[in-house]
């Protein structure tokens, strides 16, 4: 009943209160209710759990941060970035990051397209195949990296009696500083492999067929149809794939860390930048120089991924 | 052109040459698979071996059949309290932000109101920082505010929300017509209904592979459980089976069984599920 009468008064006088007006009207609209009630919460989560954070971590990372004192941190301007540009594995864990990013793009890339071309092509058990040979994804991580650290264990383990078996040498595996980091990355690869084969192929899958027949008419070679038809179409799905894959191999922390602990490998060959954050922060408990070690990563991060989107997004949509 | 369609018999090659590089895919297939599935097989075997035997033998099958491995380590290790906490955490994170993500994706796609591009491209900006910038000050927030330190709380409550998530459920409401909501509101059904027994009901496809991959990423995830759990019977699953490494430092046969036990329940649901998992996966990729 009021608000009818709200109404009718607010109406009369729309022109010289023409804000309230709206106000009101918006008000008794069910829509914003219910935007209300959903759009509230998000607000307020990502203030505390995510915006509020990272404008935390700026800050912090000015500061030589006080654990028991956090308002009286003193200023300490850019000394926390330069500070941990000096640390002793810094250099070390930026090498070796790039190192498997390098790895992970050499391994993961042409074998995944490889497999998708040919489960695209395939005409029985595509679903079969696919499904078994995406386990490895399903599987936790941690137990991938026992399971290989067992099978690759340089005196018991069972990759190097096949060798000797066939009569190759054995292999350090991940026991020696040079192989340690490619052999980590081969773990990688073989966990993570399934889930960009999964999109490859759902992208190859997506290319009409139309196309092919047109190829064959034209009498294109199976070597021409891929480099014509099949690499040109999926520019975009290969776009989402290398930005993923470069955003996920830059942050590994987990595999080097269940492989080897938080130290890195033998002589720090697979410790990575974000183990030396992790140790920073909480084994070393100096809160600034691990943030402003993030925000590197962040800078960093943020110029590959802009980097691959200028070179490789394509300048054409179909 | 439209009688060539997918189904069409009409590839105009010569069959022979089809049947023999078929059969090449074939092969090539199945020894990917080969490399996907043996260390697994190789595993379960294994964790059915005593220590001398899995040291010493070549062979893949145990000669002596033993479940002592698994006695012993449900005996020291509390795996019954490492899976609870994982299903908690990871079925809680999921259903709710599963929810979160389609109402975010409903109201990005079809209300109108100030700020709403902009609210979504900050929302979606938070995708590109890294965990690492973020994982001290959310930590230092979970401890101190909100007493959550070494609480399954503390990891449930930080994946509330997925701004990948509200991209996806958004990328799909767009292909629902407003007619269609319009309708519903003419007919008189309040906003509420018309979300949940209108809108929700159409998107299950997507929701189902939003639910995968949600799940996925919190029955693995290590870091940041590893930052907020520190006592052992509040730990999840990756984490007590990371601590195997320093309980037995070379028992392989304690690894492969604590392994097995991890594995044993995500690769039962799969076996029932690929298929959810598989398309959940490749609509991720086409939507994004």
């Amino acid at each position: 009943m009021t608000s009818i009468a709200d109404g009718g008064r607010a109406a009369g006088r729309a022109e010289t209160m023409g804000v309230w007006f709206v106000v009101k009207k918006t008000l008794r609209k069910p829509q914003f209710w219910f935007g209300f009630t959903m759009i509230f919460p998000l607000l307020i989560w990502y203030w505390i759990f995510s915006f509020g954070p990272i404008i935390q971590a700026f800050r912090m990372s000015t500061v030589a941060y006080k654990l028991l004192d956090p308002g009286n941190s003193p200023f300490v301007g850019l000394g926390n970035f330069i500070k941990i540009a000096q640390h002793p594995l810094f250099w070390v864990s930026v090498k070796n990051t790039i190192l498997w990013a390098v790895y992970s793009f050499i391994f993961h890339l042409p074998l995944a397209m490889l497999i998708a071309v040919c489960l695209s092509k395939v005409k029985r058990g595509r679903n079969v195949y696919q499904a078994l040979i995406f386990v490895p994804v399903v599987v936790s991580l941690v137990a991938v990296s026992l399971l290989f650290k067992m099978l690759m264990d340089p005196e018991v383990g069972q990759l190097n009696k096949l060798l000797s078996s066939i009569g190759l040498p054995e292999l350090q595996w991940l026991s020696s500083t040079s192989s340690a980091l490619p052999t980590a990355v081969v773990i990688a690869t073989w966990k993570g492999l399934g889930f960009f084969v999964v999109i490859l192929t759902a992208g190859m899958l997506n290319i009409p067929s139309e196309l092919y027949d047109a190829g064959l008419v034209d009498g294109t070679n199976p070597w021409q149809q891929f480099w014509l038809i099949t690499m040109p179409l999926m520019s975009h799905t290969i776009l989402l794939v290398t930005v993923l894959l470069a955003i996920g191999s830059l942050q590994e922390f987990t595999l080097p860390t269940v492989l080897f602990g938080s130290e890195g490998g033998p002589g720090n060959s697979t410790f990575l930048y974000n183990l030396l954050v992790y140790q920073e922060a909480f084994l070393d408990i100096r809160f600034g120089t691990a943030t402003a070690a993030s925000l590197f990563q962040f800078a960093f991060i943020l110029t590959i991924s802009i980097l691959q989107i200028k070179l490789l997004r394509p300048s054409w949509t179909y | 052109m439209a009688v060539i369609g997918k189904t069409g018999p009409a590839r105009r090659q010569p069959p022979r040459r089809i049947e023999i590089s078929q059969s090449i895919i074939q092969i090539f297939l199945l020894g990917m698979v080969v490399v996907a599935i043996f260390p697994f097989i190789w595993m379960i075997f294994a964790s059915l071996k005593p220590f001398k035997e899995l040291v010493e033998s070549r062979q893949l099958l145990p000669e002596t059949w033993t479940l002592r491995n698994y006695d012993e380590i449900l005996g020291r290790v509390n795996f019954y309290a490492a899976f609870r906490n994982s299903i908690v955490s990871a079925v809680s994170v999921t259903v709710v932000s599963v929810y979160t993500s389609s109402v975010m994706g409903y109201i990005f796609s079809k209300y109108r109101f100030a700020g709403k591009e902009v609210l979504f491209t900050i929302v979606l900006s938070t995708m590109m920082v890294p965990f690492a910038v973020i994982m001290v000050p959310l930590y230092i927030t979970i401890a101190n505010s909100f007493g959550l330190a070494d609480n399954l709380g503390g990891i449930i409550v930080t994946g509330f929300y997925t701004a990948f998530g509200i991209f996806l459920m958004r990328q799909f409401m767009e292909s629902i017509p407003f007619e269609l909501i319009d309708a519903a509101r003419i007919d008189g059904a309040s906003e509420w209904r018309i979300f949940f027994t209108l809108v929700l009901p159409m998107s299950m496809s997507p929701m189902s592979a939003l639910a995968v991959f949600v799940f996925l990423v919190n029955w693995d995830s290590f870091l940041w459980p590893l930052i907020v759990l520190s006592s052992q019977d509040k730990q999840t699953l990756p984490l007590v089976l990371a601590g195997l490494r320093n309980l037995w430092w070379t028992r392989y046969e304690m690894w492969a069984a604590g392994s097995m036990l991890t594995v044993a329940p995500v690769m039962l649901i799969y076996s029932i599920a690929s298929r959810y998992f598989i398309r959940g996966i490749a609509m991720t990729g086409l939507k994004a």
